[in-house]
């Protein structure tokens, strides 16, 4: 099961982004649509088409652990950064009337569930995953944002550009091993 | 001086250990008359890993404060180093006003996270009217150590609001010559409210006028003039 984050800018610029893969086991969901797919679709498009039809096929190839067919690592990372891009009109539809910082699965798109968080700066942390995971995913959050904020003190650190922090990277990935 | 700080200035960065440390080498210098006192623990301090700005507790310094001689000296540096780079008082004034709004962004962010990250579900603000109410109040308070003193709203025009502080802590020690009377140090306040303003989705070009009454010399006014989006997202709640 994969979970995939993005950091974005006021702007939409994004600033960090994360493909975090759980050792927690995945929900079977059988999907009709990829055995409908015409023989043609296992060409150059085969990727995004099983991504986007929400195919089982290609979750289930991340078992192989260090495998190049991995969901999202490879060819696939476009549909993840479309996926996410397409939750940004939700996502700022929702956060105009809502004050809350943490938008628990605004968007769904197959099997992608999108969950978001806004700053009071206006940053936005997307996150794209399969399974309900609204408390794990809420504390995720709180910490990426402690840690964000940490960032932003920096005064070497100018605002809304790409952070590019090694210890940034590992403590995120720290708190997505422990929580997601 | 340096060892009676005037407890009138709170931080709103954490690295206020980290800077301490960063100017240790001026210590041992003759050219500030600083007591040399931590020489030895500066040295042991250097010895050991430097610290990780991720391991710092965002909270440790929410109480701390900075000396008003401190910061005066600091500011003033400021205000000499702009006018030198500047060649008149708008440009000044609107560089001291980026310089402000790179402290607003960061004071938007620690502020809010200090209030809300306790809580289950944190907020932001969404509408104006609180927005600015806490900006009067929140902000000013982790930046200035108080409130400001009043907000009024204009009477002619419906998209400009104001702050009113009566004596601006970052204006004790100004006198402005009266050559250059159009001059308000606060625009570097301004910044600052500026970034909060924009962080929260509320763009605005924000400038400070000196308007003294009796008994107030260096009372200022910040003068919010909000773009048309803000009027017409604040219309969209109304109904």
């Amino acid at each position: 099961m994969s979970h995939h984050l993005f950091l974005l800018s006021p702007s939409d610029t994004p600033l960090y982004s994360l493909t975090h893969y759980s050792t927690k086991p995945i929900p079977s969901t059988g999907s009709a649509l990829t055995s409908n797919l015409p023989s043609w679709s296992t060409s150059a498009f085969a990727g995004t088409l099983t991504a986007l039809s929400g195919a089982s096929s290609a979750t289930q190839s991340h078992h192989v652990q260090g495998g190049a067919a991995r969901m999202g690592g490879g060819q696939d990372r476009h549909v993840i950064q479309m996926i996410a891009n397409a939750s940004l009109d939700v996502v700022e539809d929702v956060m105009r009337k809502d004050g809350a910082m943490y938008l628990k699965s605004v968007d769904k798109f197959n099997e992608w569930m999108v969950s978001a968080f806004i700053t009071p700066g206006n940053m936005k942390f997307v996150l794209l995953h399969e399974a309900k995971n609204d408390d794990g995913i809420k504390s995720f959050f709180n910490e990426v944002w402690e840690l964000y904020v940490k960032t932003m003190l920096n005064p070497f650190h100018t605002a809304h550009t790409s952070i590019r922090s090694p210890v940034f990277d590992a403590r995120v990935r720290t708190s997505a091993k422990k929580y997601l | 001086m340096a060892q009676q700080p005037h407890p009138r200035f709170s931080v709103m960065s954490t690295s206020s250990l980290s800077s301490a440390d960063a100017l240790s080498p001026a210590t041992s210098t003759t050219r500030f008359s600083l007591p040399s006192v931590n020489t030895a623990s500066t040295s042991t301090r250097h010895a050991g890993p430097r610290p990780n700005i991720f391991d710092r507790s965002l909270n440790k310094t929410r109480t701390t404060e900075v000396s008003t001689s401190a910061f005066a000296f600091l500011f003033s540096e400021v205000v000499q180093y702009t006018q030198k780079r500047v060649s008149g008082i708008n440009d000044l004034e609107r560089r001291l006003n980026t310089l402000g709004y790179r402290i607003g962004t960061r004071v938007l962010e620690l502020m809010a996270w200090r209030a809300e990250s306790g809580s289950k579900a944190p907020k932001r603000e969404i509408r104006f009217l609180p927005a600015l109410m806490s900006i009067h109040t929140q902000v000013w308070k982790a930046v200035f150590g108080k409130p400001a003193d009043a907000i009024e709203k204009s009477v002619s025009n419906e998209d400009e609001y104001m702050i009113i502080d009566n004596e601006p802590a970052i204006e004790r020690y100004i006198s402005v010559p009266r050559d250059m009377s159009q001059l308000s140090c606060s625009s570097f306040t301004a910044g600052i409210v500026e970034a909060v303003l924009d962080g929260l989705g509320f763009p605005a070009r924000v400038t400070a006028h000196n308007t003294p009454v009796q008994g107030h010399p260096a009372r200022t006014t910040i003068l919010i003039k909000l773009e048309k989006s803000v009027l017409e997202r604040e219309e969209v709640f109304k109904t």
